[in-house]
């Protein structure tokens, strides 16, 4: 609180009312720093985690079980990275385990009927994108309806359509366009680990180099803020029901190349673990803060814990255990260091009062 | 730093129903009370606290009603030390809040929320309702209110739910009342409503600790006063003691602060200023009747009315946020029948909204982008938002609103409330809106932003802007508007010049009594 040495001749009280110059601002790595303050615990455990592995599995650190860490997380990666966006809006897609296999079975059926690859794999995106804007996107941004009803619905509708379509079998692709984006190398190194950095550098983006990306925070931190000061909400919700649809377009080919089969089977902890990892990484649940930095090392942490304890021969539900242990404990650190558990520190009585000076007799 | 610690007095005698000593709390870095004291002398007191924002009040009604717990310092009631681990253990010793945010459940009945917390009468089969109800009643009676003890609390007005929530106080038998701002969005028929009220709790022994920013009304009220200033007391006596002025004073530190508004009166808008907005015969179905009103280039017109009389639903309608059923509105000489927020800012209208935590601002967001939101947001959406492109606009919105904030890149929840609202109406001045409908503009924030707030929307005035403010504060209205119309039901009933009217003439046509 040092207001600066006045000078002699500057006796009298400054009226110092007038409008204090804009600051300037902190620099830009100390505000990237900021920045980085929601996910810092995850960043530790995955660190530590990391480095627990590394230093007790000898095979842990091995080029090619990196390799392995990494396109094993690939789905829920590519997944989380659009769950992130619905999460920053105060929502959550439940819906995007079928989804994804909807679009896989699309997939096939059109590889099926002689669509040249590329155009397939980017139809089948689009066609995510589509039925999530247009199914869970209007309904929740448009209609208003609670996000937890809208895509519990269509997650129930999206099994039921991928049953009957595909009648419980299974229909293996014989394209090699699918091979390509699930296993095989670009660059030498995996597809899906450069799609995971694809999916990633975009995201990133969006989220801050763009209008849109502030829009999407806006909206989650107040929707009537938003909406009174000409934001188009609707649409802004519409598209990142989108987002979620073509990410989790992805993340269906990247299954359908890796089994190089498109089979009915909705695995549906695909999106509560995306959500999971989005959380984990710092992002609120109630909307308008975190971002993708976050929900990547929030899939980093599982995917480094299931592939260091399968390393380890523990059974790899432990994973799950031990995620979901992290999660609350994460929502809880968060809540104890507001203050609502603060340790008190006060003396019984008035002796604090005693314990003070003297009273000065009063000015 | 130079603050030395406050002579600390004398343990209280048994006679005051609630006193603090000594109260010390630190919030990490932020030394939030230092030493205060504060003491309800008698049974039956009203005790005024004031303070400006930040001065430490929440900190102190937050102790006193058990959610936080101090650092140091000692609670005593009835001359008794006591310690209150949670709010529970505060009702057990008789104190009861009654917040700002209305702590009731919207889907429960009246009665359910006047006993919530608690046992509801008991019949052997299960919840005796019938009784419940008389009970509820009777504690309503109590207040004189004769609300249906079965109707949901989430149907009622702001005020009746305040009401509603002192009835749950005393049900709770308590002995001491605090009531943060409880004036804050009232009209003045229900100020004096719940004036009433309080002294009727009086005339029972309840005692009552009074918080607002509003000191005129205080005066009305209050016996005795305590002043906080950076978390100490820095004043405390009965009423007789302070004046308008010494209480500003005490608030501020500064005898030459000018938080003290001068009621300048500004030139008046000249007669031949051009028609800025016209509304005729606006109506909304079962809210607003044929309204019309005219607001020049540079001129402030001011809406009064009680809550509920349409003022807050004609800005909604005009900022196109209410389906119209009939009526026309012109800006700028140009009809247009708005749809929605953004067909209205295409025209040049701004609108202040009367909550500015939910709609005012984004509060996890950095001031500067809460100020830039309006004007970009029509810049095409996959664009890279450059703060060199904005900063020049930052910068001079800044300038005119005189902001106070650590820098543009701040989150404005990090700022006072009086600041955050400046920000709210920041994002209008930065887009040049011409029209500026305001809903509240001062609520919940302290003298001296009020005064600042004020000062700045003459300035935009003096600019050439039109104003249209709606407050239910009259007070607020006579000191800053060159007009004010009078809205009763839903419709206007009195278009008054700065001259003609006061404080009992708008009272008079808000109260539906034409002379």
């Amino acid at each position: 609180m040092s207001n600066g040495v006045q000078t002699a001749q500057d006796t009298g009280p400054a009226p110092e009312v007038g409008a204090a110059p804009v600051a300037a601002g902190p620099s830009r790595w100390s505000s990237a720093f900021a920045a980085t303050r929601s996910f810092r615990p995850v960043l530790l455990l995955v660190i530590v985690l990391f480095v627990y592995f590394a230093l007790t599995q000898s095979v842990f650190m091995t080029g090619q079980n990196l390799q392995n860490l990494l396109t094993g997380v690939s789905i829920l990666w590519v997944v989380a990275m659009g769950m992130t966006f619905v999460i920053i809006t105060g929502g959550v897609d439940l819906s995007v385990s079928a989804l994804s296999v909807f679009v896989g079975l699309f997939l096939a059926k059109i590889l099926d009927a002689g669509v040249p690859g590329g155009i397939a794999v980017l139809l089948a995106i689009l066609v995510g994108a589509l039925v999530g804007g247009l199914t869970n996107g209007l309904l929740i941004g448009r209609m208003k309806l609670s996000f937890f009803v809208v895509t519990l619905g269509t997650l129930t509708v999206f099994t039921g359509v991928v049953n009957l379509w595909a009648n419980t079998k299974s229909f293996y692709i014989t394209a090699p366009v699918v091979a390509r984006l699930g296993v095989d190398d670009t660059l030498g190194v995996p597809t899906p680990i450069i799609i995971m950095v694809v999916t990633f550098l975009i995201g990133l983006y969006v989220q801050t180099r763009t209008y849109f990306g502030r829009d999407v925070y806006a909206v989650g931190g107040s929707l009537p803020a938003a909406r009174l000061s000409g934001i188009r909400t609707s649409r802004t919700i519409v598209s990142v029901y989108a987002i979620t649809g073509a990410c989790a377009a992805l993340g269906g080919i990247i299954a359908t190349g890796r089994i190089g089969a498109a089979t009915p089977q909705v695995d549906n902890t695909l999106a509560l673990q995306a959500a999971a990892a989005v959380l984990l990484g710092g992002t609120s649940l109630f909307g308008g803060a975190g971002g993708v930095g976050g929900t990547a090392l929030g899939v980093l942490f599982i995917g480094v814990l299931q592939n260091g304890l399968s390393i380890a021969g523990i059974q790899s539900f432990w994973q799950q255990v031990v995620t979901g242990v992290i999660l609350i404990a994460a929502v809880l650190g968060d809540r104890i260091s507001l203050g609502d558990l603060r340790l008190r520190r006060r003396a019984p009585g008035p002796e604090p009062a005693a314990a003070a000076p003297p009273a000065a007799p009063a000015p | 730093m130079d603050d030395r610690p406050p002579p600390v007095p004398e343990p209280p005698g048994a006679g005051a129903p609630l006193a603090v000593v000594g109260l010390d709390k630190r919030y990490g870095g932020v030394h939030a009370l230092r030493r205060a004291h504060m003491t309800v002398s008698a049974p039956g007191t009203v005790h005024g606290l004031i303070g400006e924002n930040g001065s430490g009040k929440s900190t102190l009604l937050g102790i006193l009603s058990g959610e936080k717990q101090p650092d140091w310092g000692q609670i005593y009631v009835d001359g008794a030390p006591v310690e209150f681990a949670s709010p529970v253990n505060a009702l057990r010793h008789g104190i009861a809040m009654v917040s700002q945010e209305t702590a009731l459940a919207p889907d429960l009945s009246i009665a359910e929320n006047i006993f919530l917390g608690r046992r509801m009468v008991r019949a052997p089969w299960g919840i005796d309702w019938r009784r419940t109800r008389r009970e509820a009643t009777t504690v309503l009676a109590r207040l004189q209110l004769d609300y249906d003890p079965r109707r949901l609390v989430g149907t009622l007005r702001p005020d009746q739910q305040q009401m509603v929530e002192i009835a749950r106080a005393l049900s709770l038998n308590a002995r001491v009342l605090i009531l943060d701002e409880p004036t804050s969005s009232l009209s003045d028929d229900e100020v004096a409503a719940l004036f009433e009220t309080i002294r009727g709790l009086k005339a029972d022994g309840v005692s009552t600790i009074f918080v607002s920013h509003r000191l005129k009304e205080m005066f009305a009220l209050v016996d005795e006063f305590t002043v906080l200033r950076n978390g100490a007391t820095v004043a405390t006596g009965p009423v007789a003691e302070f004046d308008e002025d010494s209480l500003i004073a005490a608030m501020v530190g500064d005898t030459k602060a000018l938080t003290r508004p001068v009621v300048t009166s500004r030139p008046r808008p000249s007669g031949n200023a051009p028609t800025a907005m016209s509304v005729k015969g606006l109506t909304v179905p079962g809210v607003l009747e044929g309204v019309g009103v005219d607001v020049r280039a540079g001129e402030i017109v001011g809406l009064a009315g009680l809550e509920g009389a349409g003022r807050s639903e004609l800005l909604e309608a005009i900022f196109g946020l209410r389906e119209l059923g009939g009526g026309t509105i012109e800006v700028g000489g140009r009809a247009f029948a708005p749809r929605g927020p953004r067909d209205a800012i295409g025209r040049g209208v701004g609108y202040l909204p009367p909550d500015r935590k939910v709609q005012g601002v984004v509060l996890k967001r950095s001031v500067a982008e809460n100020l830039t939101m309006v004007v970009t947001a029509d810049t095409g959406r996959l664009r890279a938002p450059r703060d060199r492109d904005t900063r020049e606009i930052v910068e001079r919105v800044y300038d005119v609103l005189r902001i106070r904030a650590a820098s543009p890149s701040a989150l404005v929840s990090t700022l006072s409330g009086g600041n955050q609202q400046k920000v709210a109406l920041g994002k209008w001045v930065a887009a040049e809106q011409q029209v500026l409908l305001l809903d509240e503009p001062t609520r919940g924030v302290d003298v001296g932003a009020k005064a600042e707030i004020h000062q700045l929307l003459r300035r935009a005035a003096d600019r050439g802007l039109a104003l249209l403010v709606s407050s239910s504060e009259n007070d607020e209205l006579l000191r800053l508007c060159d007009r004010i119309v009078v809205m009763y039901r839903g419709a206007v009933v009195a278009s008054l010049d700065a001259e003609e009217a006061t404080e009992p003439v708008l009272a008079s046509y808000a109260g539906g009594h034409h002379e």
